[in-house]
């Protein structure tokens, strides 16, 4: 067990590759979201050979002390607590204290399909919004249910329409309150991400985001109505809000085809300060900001400008992984705040500076 | 584990075959029973194999029942327009301990749960159907849990009556009795600040 005191602005976590320092980023991650940062499944993240893991915490927030404990068995249900009292739902203690992670596969964002895209956006608003996660989660049991209803017409070469329109049913008012949300936070999102590309990148060009839904152009019902065939044909339901979309923009054109490496890396990393800042101003809290590994490839004045930028007021507790122990000491003497660096290896906790 | 006798290795492992008994549980039922006076054992044997062979469901409402009608649908004193859907026997003994109702029941014997393999079909509905006009119900009041499964059901069978003239009423969901607010979680809470109640329509509806 390895137990870390951390400064109030800046924490480094250094070490050489493997030696398991975004392992305590996620760590972090995982107190504030209830689930692993690179796995959702628990198993993956449990040490080999091990029955489980065990995460304590304290916050301070508005000066006040929470202990945030997480007990996670492999095969057995996880158990959150706060001030030794257990939540029910793990739902409720997502957004209490919220978290922005940026790791150098955060291009996959724009690369990738539309899941990622989904992925990102349901992580935003179920911090913002405890009702979204509810709904979200209320909504994907009713999307399992039609589907298991249309591979077992099609298994048994039946139909029965009033149990679809039953099902169909369930679908809309999550549906609803999901597309209502998602309509709102984006809007918000894409004026925070134009403000952060054009600061990241001096203005070079304008970029902006977009959130597609077929929601936007029709009744859901009309719409489950009139996929009915396909979705009979498919044994899954093919509209609704699980096939949403946010599609990015370089200029007028899709980012994913028209954007160069480096402008691909600015825009995601201009997307998560956007989240940072989302979060920040509707909670009325500083997110915890974890950097994994962002300093790779850049060069000393870059790195000393990102650290900068974070160490501005709207910035609150920032923590970091790099492979370079003696450019973060540098750094640490440069800058003007509590800086604390911690030297991870083989697993463990070496010193602290 | 090991047993020294065959005859106790069978007895634990019939007990074992019951929901939330293991090994070890069986094995101290069965070290009991051992301990007490056979008749004791003959009385618990007779008692299960009665009950199983010589149980009925009722015709009517597929409650459990000595006759072919429970006494339920057989009772007198009891308000013969009015059905409360339920899933399981479980859910009448709940609702009949309220000595709130005094109406008669229906066991759908589940929900509808495609993800489970259970459609319509399975389910008792088609006797339900039927009873309505047959027995000149007026209300039917769906007692089904407040899940995406229960609402499922109630809507199905609400498709399923839309013809009769009957009046379809659901049980009231949001905060329970003499919970706090701050303990509601927010779906509760929201859902029963948009179906919220007058409050002297309240008064004057449990007085008349």
């Amino acid at each position: 067990m390895e137990t870390f005191s951390f400064a109030e602005k800046f924490n480094c976590f250094v070490g050489k590759n493997g030696a398991g320092k975004t392992n305590v980023l996620d760590a972090i991650y995982y107190l504030c979201m209830c689930k692993s940062y690179i796995s959702g499944i628990d198993k993956n993240v449990v040490r080999q050979g091990q029955p489980g893991f065990r995460l304590e915490a304290s916050f301070d927030v508005d000066e006040k002390e929470m202990q945030v404990v997480a007990k996670v068995r492999v095969r057995k249900k996880k158990v959150f607590e706060c001030n030794r009292e257990a939540y029910k739902r793990l739902a409720l203690h997502i957004g209490r204290f919220p978290v922005v992670m940026i790791a150098p596969d955060d291009t996959s964002l724009a690369r990738e399909g539309s899941e990622e895209r989904r992925r990102f956006i349901n992580n935003t608003l179920s911090q913002l919004d405890p009702i979204y996660l509810n709904q979200l989660i209320i909504y994907n049991r009713a999307l399992n249910q039609r589907n298991a209803a249309l591979k077992q017409f099609a298994e048994d070469g039946s139909f029965n329409l009033s149990l679809m329109e039953a099902l169909n049913r369930q679908l809309l008012e999550p549906a609803a309150y999901i597309y209502q949300k998602r309509k709102e936070w984006m809007g918000q999102l894409e004026v925070l991400l134009k403000e952060n590309y054009a600061f990241i990148s001096n203005k070079q060009e304008a970029v902006s985001c977009r959130y597609e839904s077929k929601l936007s152009q029709a009744n859901f019902e009309d719409l489950l109505l009139q996929n009915l065939d396909k979705d009979r044909y498919l044994q899954r339901t093919t509209a609704g809000i699980h096939k949403d979309d946010l599609v990015f923009y370089i200029g007028d054109k899709p980012l994913k085809r028209f954007a160069s490496q480096g402008q691909l890396k600015t825009f995601v990393l201009a997307l998560k300060l956007a989240q940072y800042h989302l979060l920040q101003k509707n909670k009325d809290q500083f997110p915890l900001l974890l950097l994994d590994d962002i300093f790779d490839k850049l060069d000393a004045s870059r790195v000393a400008q990102l650290l900068d930028l974070l160490s501005e007021e709207r910035f609150g507790q920032v923590f970091l992984t790099d492979t370079h122990e003696e450019r973060m000491k540098a750094m640490a003497e440069k800058i003007q705040h509590h800086f604390s660096i911690f030297k991870i290896e083989n697993g463990q906790l070496k010193n602290e500076m | 584990m090991n047993f020294p006798s065959k005859l106790i290795e069978d007895a634990v492992t019939a007990f074992s075959q019951l929901p939330g008994v293991g090994k070890k549980t069986a094995l101290r039922l069965v070290l009991h029973m051992l301990q007490e006076p056979v008749e004791i054992s003959e009385q618990f044997a007779d008692a299960i194999v009665d009950m199983r062979k010589k149980i009925k469901f009722c015709a009517h409402c597929h409650n459990v029942s000595d006759d072919t009608i429970c006494s339920i649908c057989s009772g007198s004193g009891r308000d013969k327009t009015t059905v409360c859907v339920v899933e399981s026997i479980r859910d009448i003994m709940a609702i009949e301990n309220t000595n709130q109702y005094k109406g008669l029941y229906h066991v759908l014997g589940g929900v509808i749960s495609p993800i489970e393999g259970v459609s319509p079909k399975d389910l008792n509905i088609d006797t339900f159907i039927q009873r309505i006009p047959k027995e000149g119900i007026k209300e039917i009041i769906m007692a089904l849990s407040p899940t995406i499964e229960g609402d499922t059901t109630i809507f199905y069978l609400s498709r399923q009556l839309k013809d009769q003239d009957v009046k379809i009423t659901t049980l009231a969901r949001g905060i329970s009795f003499g919970g706090e607010l701050e303990y509601a979680d927010e779906m509760t809470l929201g859902r029963s600040i948009m179906t919220r109640r007058l409050y002297d329509n309240d008064i004057n509806k449990s007085q008349g």
